[in-house]
């Protein structure tokens, strides 16, 4: 009901990106689609805010998002469920317990994936090694080196995670560590430039581990008005290709609907962010056709 | 018949061996609010249960009152909140430094930031503290040149946040971002040395506060700006936060 509203009031506005898609009448055609859930900096809000909070009164809180995320299980069990990083620190139950919760509650609502933000430093890198016991899920990061630390081999540089037949290749990436977390906390961590990993990883996941689908896992931050140069996820999503959809955190943004955004090979991709603090919960479908003969390419948003 | 039915068989192993192609052709996007309208998991909340009984007792201890709001963004370069912390955690710290050195702290300053949450009207709480100030900061003093208090001074006027100052701070700021300052009621001075209270996550460089670098001296409190802020709220009936004259822009 609420979704079909969602649906009309949307589809006046709908953005046709391409109309390449002449779909020919194939021998055998089906639909398979594929669910993306996805939280950022949700800051260890592991309960609702209170009712009389200022600015988000009974908003969040992981009890009612498990209900939300189970439901949309069940409408569509083809889902994934990923978070862009910023799981710990924000209120008392990352003081008192260290993440142990935020963790094990990710891993009853089944996350998939996450990527490692910046305040995931906070207890050091020992702290967060320390808690990854309580975490069924995996973690990516493409341009944190954590060879000479004691996170070697626990953080992969992308995952490759089949639904249904549908290939989906997620890579990870975290913000500058330097002036942001004290180096006692990240330690040997070394940063690479996004840029260049970021073209690296979606040329393995598209070419080489031929996805069919690629989601970049950020948290870069959406874009700086004030330092419009530093790199971003806006600013990534132009500079790169063969990315289908980047999933972004750290600047806290509240974006209505994904960001559309002319990559290099001049393709539309997606960029996103729902806030901070479990307030929203980021949903992207994505509808493939499977025939036998290749079809000419071409897909709509629908946003 | 056999052999129609081998021939059957063989065309379904030759479609399964067939190679299918995925087209993208629709992507449809939804940012759900998650508000009261969703019931809670009772599954959850009984996991979160024996977390929260064990935090709750002590964080729901009302420490102090606040009759207003009081939040980070109510001023032009100044904040109702940021005065409020800078000037607790300069007197918190002074009793401290004073007392090892025999000297006084001239003024204090933090990140904008840094402040992670508002105060809400009402009774506050140790939970308030800890929202404030969810990190493990401590509070360390640096005695910094006449030179660097300018370079932090031009960092101020030029980022355009309000990065909470002390209240010993008065500074004019002009349209041409020159200005006037003054420090405990005497004109600064560039040719003295200056002791500027902050944390240690700023002074390592946080927010590239850099002029906080290779100080003259520095001294470690070992003092937390969270207990500081419990510290000082556990003494005051009601929070008293305002915007004052400290930061005045021309």
């Amino acid at each position: 009901m609420d979704r079909r509203k969602f649906l009309q009031q949307t589809s006046a506005a709908a953005i046709l990106t391409s109309v390449g898609g002449l779909t020919l009448s194939s021998f055998k055609k089906k639909q398979k689609h594929i669910t993306i859930l996805h939280t950022n900096d949700t800051h260890s809000r592991i309960e609702s805010f209170e009712s009389s909070h200022s600015r988000y009164p009974n908003k969040g809180g992981v009890a009612r998002r498990a209900n939300l995320i189970e439901r949309i299980r069940e409408e569509n069990p083809n889902t994934l469920l990923l978070d862009a990083g910023d799981i710990f620190q924000g209120t008392p139950y990352f003081n008192y317990f260290g993440g142990e919760i935020e963790f094990k509650l990710m891993s009853m609502l089944k996350y998939d994936l996450a990527t490692i933000g910046n305040h995931d430093f906070d207890n050091s890198i020992n702290g967060l090694f320390k808690q990854l016991p309580n975490a069924k899920f995996d973690f990516v990061s493409a341009n944190y080196n954590f060879k000479n630390t004691i996170l070697d081999t626990h953080v992969k540089p992308y995952k490759v995670i089949i639904k249904d037949g549908v290939k989906i290749g997620v890579f990870g990436l975290g913000i500058e560590l330097e002036a942001l977390v004290d180096p006692k906390m990240y330690k040997e961590t070394k940063y690479i430039d996004p840029i260049e990993i970021a073209q690296d990883m979606s040329r393995i996941l598209k070419k080489e581990e031929k996805c069919d689908l690629v989601i970049c896992l950020s948290h870069l931050g959406y874009f700086y008005k004030n330092n419009p140069n530093k790199i971003s996820d806006l600013n990534l999503a132009k500079v790169t290709k063969d990315i289908d959809l980047i999933i972004g955190g750290h600047t806290h943004t509240f974006l209505p609907k994904p960001t559309i955004v002319k990559n290099s090979a001049d393709k539309n991709i997606l960029v996103n962010q729902v806030g901070a603090y479990g307030i929203n919960l980021g949903r992207i479908d994505f509808y493939f056709d499977e025939s036998n003969k290749k079809i000419a390419k071409g897909s709509t948003i629908l946003i | 018949m056999k052999k129609s039915l081998l021939i059957i068989c063989l065309f379904f192993v030759f479609l399964g061996c067939e190679k299918k192609t995925l087209s993208l052709v629709k992507i449809t996007a939804k940012t759900i609010e998650i508000d009261s309208s969703i019931n809670k998991s009772l599954k959850y909340s009984q996991i979160i249960k024996p977390y929260k009984n064990k935090m709750i007792k002590e964080i729901n201890t009302i420490i102090s009152y606040a009759p207003k709001d009081i939040n980070r963004y109510d001023g032009e370069m100044q904040s109702s909140l940021g005065n409020l912390l800078a000037d607790l955690c300069l007197r918190r710290a002074n009793l401290i430094f004073n007392k090892k050195t025999n000297n006084n702290i001239d003024f204090s300053m933090f990140n904008y930031g840094g402040i992670r949450a508002g105060i809400s009207k009402g009774e506050v709480t140790n939970k308030n503290s800890f929202e404030l100030m969810p990190f493990e900061n401590s509070l360390v003093i640096l005695e910094m040149s006449g030179e660097k208090i300018k370079q932090l001074i031009s960092y101020f006027i030029k980022n355009k946040k309000a990065h909470p100052l002390s209240k010993s701070i008065k500074l004019i700021i002009n349209k041409d971002d020159s200005y006037e300052l003054r420090v405990n009621d005497q004109e600064f001075n560039s040719e003295r040395n200056y002791f500027v209270l902050t944390s240690d996550y700023l002074q390592s460089g946080g927010d590239k506060m850099n002029f906080f670098k290779n100080p003259i001296s520095l001294f470690k409190t070992d003092y937390k700006m969270r207990h500081a802020i419990q510290d000082e709220f556990k003494s005051l009936d009601t929070l008293k936060a305002q915007i004052d004259n400290r930061i005045k822009l021309n």
